[in-house]
């Protein structure tokens, strides 16, 4: 569940190009509207505290609204996963679990892309910084038992994402860095994979 | 009006040594409740020690807690996101004073507290999915390095090299929770025919019976349907069902209860036109409740609930007592003598007391108590009546003489009944009774709980894969790993039935907690997958070789996992009603509970698996507990008919060829009643049955009084008030929708008026003696 929880709600956030303007939480979801289709670079590293070791991997991620999430992994293992809203509406076979983790996956990228912050704003304080070129945002989660898994989530960039991080259990960090972030055409939109291969 | 005091041949001592009895009895009965009354709810408590199964018992009890202790709920509405919360707040809010509910889970992170990872940390090495164990088997786990591999890197997954780089407890887990529970914006919920209900669990803190849960369960549920008018709510939970029937209770006795109360005052005021004599006549009815429930708690210790609930009916035939001697004072006057009475009033008892004292001779402990408490009812109303009625200064109005005449001229029988024609009767009847009187004693017959609760309890069953732990199989075993490979074992078995449509599932500790030697032979595949294979992950992934050991150190460290450390686990917890633990000849036991079992005939196969399996028995609960009541129904029949062939004996001495006319009113009623129900094709069960005994107690009173005081005014009179107010008392709840309520009264109905319509019949008997 946990796992699940910081996937989507990482997921989720990537596809947030941040308004230049009146920064509040409404701006950004103005903006939001704007922005159909974005891709990019992104590098993440994992810091496992109890081992004392860094686990690095490098991709590709495109986002389109309201139709997927593409997460692209070329090193240093090759892996593609695709998330789409119609997980969330498809009948899943009710013994599988992963499926059934997708699909929330799913649902909430359509919440936040929808606008509806009704569901974040309900398990995490959320403070925002900054204006609308260099800002931060800050997540915690109010449920004190999931305050014991999730630290805090700390997402900052300009015009888009730039960087985020969540601070884990038992020490543990997550940290993605997006970069060569720019808008997806029409065509590309359509040349992105849907088959869900995870 | 006249204040007439009445002499009497009882010395006074008597009475006051009477009373005083009863201040002992009162003390005696304060001491037994002083932890409140000590009763015992269990149908099986009714019957001998080597029918009452404790294993059956145990696992019986154990598997309804899940049903019993909490409640589901699932909604669905337009906008869930503000109703779900907005039920969740009603519930909450429905705790008060006093808790209503231990916990509400709804969101998902109200499951976060049930992660069972860290529990189960050492022990991973030993439980593997059977993909792991064949792709081990197959190339030594080769093919699962890729998987691990992508996982290390994934933003989804949370990678632990060193505890467990192959995810075996992530893979192992899900398989185990599989559910069709799903997360969705914070909420629980589940899909049913592409509409999506949150789900909404309730731990109650309080017992499901309990009238003050209930209430304020069902207010919060109300108000949010007020607030909600187009939401949908699917409920599950005993807690459900005992409010309808409470709430069924409590709108019955307000009104067949009240208004059998009304009535039953209406008719005694008119005929003695004195409340002082109205109290009068019901102080021998607490007096022998009095008695019975104090000797009775002091020579067993505990009272059954049944006992209480029968004993109690049965002594409301000790009015008949009172009723005979107020109706011979109002209208003897003066001349009122008790030892012209005494004789009647004295067999009335007696023969009473042989017909449920027969009971006692019963190896059954229940309906032993049942005897004994109504005897001793009887018993102690009879001694009030006769020791202190007598000496009570009671208002005895004229209109009570003038009532009695009037209503003995007006009841005359147009024919007499002879026993020619009683004995044609009779073979008809008992034809007909043979022909088509059947019994049922299921309990579904008695549920109560209206048919759309039940849809929903069905629903919302099915929809989340729960059961209410009817069907199950009972296995046995010498020791714990015996008993896992046995459970083990029925997996294969179970599978089969399971593609044949027999089951829809089954829940087992065998298949959370494998036998022993299945365990080790995990471990040994993890070894082997640690080699080549996690090398080769390690070095792909650019993690040292440092790490690889420490990974390795950990297999040797990895316990075995056993029942009870299990069941300490946040997922063990839900399977603690499955294990029972030891036995009383040394062993252990648990329960494989069964899903989607079709009563009647889904069963054969599965009874069939368990006889062909050593150690394992299939069970009904429903079943089970309706044939217990079956067999306490033909015990009570066949000790009451003991009882009345003892006593039929014994009227004879008396009675001799006149006692054809004392047993009529109560045989002949039961014949009656039996008929009738044969006709309109009802089933009998322990309900009616207990009718019956009722309709026995008054029918033998009347005809005892009827052939001792023939043609008396008097007589015939207390005799119709006798069963005029018993049919009010417990005739009137033939309009019950109560099941077992309506079977008591419908039998009372029909046995009391039957009874009246009898002795009407005998009463213009011959005016000799002869029969």
């Amino acid at each position: 569940m946990m796992r699940r929880l910081i996937a989507y709600i990482c997921l989720g956030l990537v596809g947030l190009p941040l308004a230049a303007h009146a920064f509040d939480r409404q701006a950004l979801q103005e903006r939001l509207e704007q922005t159909p289709a974005l891709q990019g670079h992104f590098t993440q590293t994992r810091w496992l505290a109890d081992v004392d070791t860094t686990l690095e991997s490098q991709g590709h991620f495109a986002y389109v609204r309201d139709e997927k999430v593409v997460w692209q992994l070329e090193t240093p293992v090759e892996d593609t996963l695709v998330l789409t809203p119609a997980d969330a509406t498809e009948a899943t076979p009710p013994n599988d679990a992963r499926r059934a983790g997708r699909e929330q996956i799913a649902a909430l990228l359509l919440q936040l892309l929808g606008g509806d912050w009704s569901a974040l704003e309900s398990r995490f304080t959320q403070t925002l910084e900054g204006d609308a070129d260099d800002w931060r945002i800050r997540l915690t989660p109010r449920d004190p038992a999931l305050a014991e898994r999730i630290g805090e989530i700390r997402l900052s960039g300009g015009r888009y994402i730039e960087h985020l991080e969540m601070r884990l259990a038992g020490g543990d960090r997550l940290r993605v860095d997006f970069s060569n972030q720019a808008p997806l055409t029409p065509e590309e939109i359509d040349a992105l994979p849907d088959a869900t291969t995870r | 009006m006249s204040l007439l005091p009445t002499t009497s041949r009882v010395p006074r001592y008597l009475a006051w040594a009477w009373l005083i009895a009863h201040l002992v009895c009162l003390v005696a009965l304060g001491w037994l409740l002083r932890d409140g009354l000590p009763a015992d709810t269990r149908l099986t408590a009714m019957l001998p020690e080597d029918r009452q199964a404790p294993l059956v018992e145990r696992a019986s009890a154990k598997l309804g807690t899940s049903f019993e202790d909490r409640f589901v709920l699932l909604v669905h509405a337009d906008d869930l996101s503000s109703a779900t919360p907005a039920l969740a707040d009603a519930l909450t809010e429905a705790n008060g004073a006093t808790p209503l509910l231990d916990a509400l889970i709804w969101r998902d992170t109200d499951l976060l507290d049930k992660d069972p990872r860290a529990a189960l940390d050492a022990y991973r090495y030993r439980l593997l999915t059977p993909e792991i164990r064949q792709a081990i088997d197959a190339n030594g786990g080769m093919s699962l390095v890729a998987p691990a591999l992508k996982a290390l890197f994934s933003p989804v997954a949370s990678p632990d090299p060193v505890r467990d780089p192959f995810g075996l407890l992530d893979a192992w887990l899900e398989e185990r929770t599989a559910s069709r529970v799903t997360p969705r914006d914070g909420r629980l919920g589940v899909d049913i025919d592409g509409q999506r209900f949150d789900l909404l669990i309730g731990e109650l803190a309080a017992s499901p019976y309990a009238p003050d849960a209930q209430q304020r369960l069902t207010t919060a549920l109300a108000d949010f349907k007020a607030a909600h008018p187009e939401a949908t709510l699917l409920r599950s939970g005993l807690i459900f069902h005992a409010a309808v029937g409470a709430e069924q209770a409590k709108h019955e006795i307000s009104t067949i209860g009240l208004g059998a109360l009304l009535g039953l005052i209406a008719v005694l005021l008119v005929v003695f036109r004195s409340p002082r004599v109205l109290l009068a006549l019901l102080l021998p009815l607490a007096s022998g409740l009095l008695m019975a429930l104090t000797l009775t708690l002091a020579l067993f210790g505990s009272l059954h609930l049944l006992t209480l609930a029968f004993g109690a009916s049965l002594i409301g035939i000790a009015i008949d007592y009172a009723l005979h001697l107020q109706s011979h004072r109002a209208i003897a006057g003066r001349a009122f003598q008790l030892r012209a009475l005494l004789p009647g009033l004295t067999l009335g008892l007696v023969s009473s007391l042989v017909a449920y004292l027969a009971q006692t001779l019963t190896p059954l402990p229940g309906l032993r108590q049942m005897a004994i408490f109504a005897a001793l009812g009887l018993l102690g109303a009879w001694l009030s009546v006769v020791l202190w009625l007598p000496r009570l200064r009671l208002p005895v109005s004229p209109a009570t003489a003038r009532l009695a005449t009037r209503w003995e001229r007006l009841t005359r029988a147009p024919w007499r009944l002879t026993p020619g024609w009683v004995g044609v009767a009779v073979v008809i009847l008992v034809t007909i009774c043979i022909w088509r009187l059947h019994s049922d004693d299921s309990l579904r017959l008695l549920s109560s709980s209206p048919a759309a609760l039940l849809e929903q309890e069905r629903i919302v069953q099915r929809h989340l894969g729960n059961d209410t732990g009817t069907h199950y199989l009972l296995v046995r075993g010498d020791d714990e790993a015996a008993l896992l490979s046995r459970l083990d074992a029925l997996h294969a078995p179970l599978e089969r039935l399971q593609r044949q449509g027999v089951i829809s599932g089954h829940v087992d500790l065998a298949d959370s907690v494998p036998p022993p030697s299945r365990q080790n032979a995990n471990l040994e595949r993890v070894k082997r997958l640690y080699q080549a294979p996690l090398e080769t992950l390690f070095t792909r992934a650019g993690l040292p070789e440092t790490l690889a050991e420490r990974a390795r150190a950990r297999l040797d460290a990895s316990p075995v996992l056993d029942v009870a450390t299990w069941l300490d686990t946040p997922l063990g917890e839900a399977q603690r009603r499955l294990w029972l633990g030891k036995t009383d000849n040394g062993g252990v036991a648990a329960t494989v509970v069964l899903q989607g079992v079709e009563d009647g005939a889904g069963e054969a196969p599965l009874r069939a698996l368990a006889e062909s399996t050593p150690g394992v028995t299939y069970i009904d609960r429903i079943e089970r507990l309706s044939g217990l009541l079956g067999e306490l129904r033909t015990h009570i029949a066949e000790w009451l008919a003991l009882g009345l062939i003892l006593l039929s004996t014994a009227l004879t001495l008396r009675y001799r060829r006149r006692t054809w006319r004392v047993l009529l009113p109560p045989l002949g009623a039961t014949l009656i009643v039996l008929t009738s129900f044969a006709v309109a094709g009802i089933p009998l069960n322990v309900f009616s049955q207990l009718g019956l005994l009722l309709v026995l107690g008054i029918g033998l009173d009347a005809g005892i009084f009827n052939a001792e005081h023939p043609r008396q005014a008097a007589a015939w009179l207390a005799i119709s008030l006798s069963t005029l107010t018993s049919l009010l008392a417990f005739g009137l709840l033939a309009f019950s929708a109560t099941p077992a309520l309506h079977y008591l009264g419908l039998t009372c109905l029909i046995g009391l008026a039957a009874v009246w319509g009898l002795v009407y019949l005998l009463r213009s008997g011959p005016r000799g003696d002869a029969g």
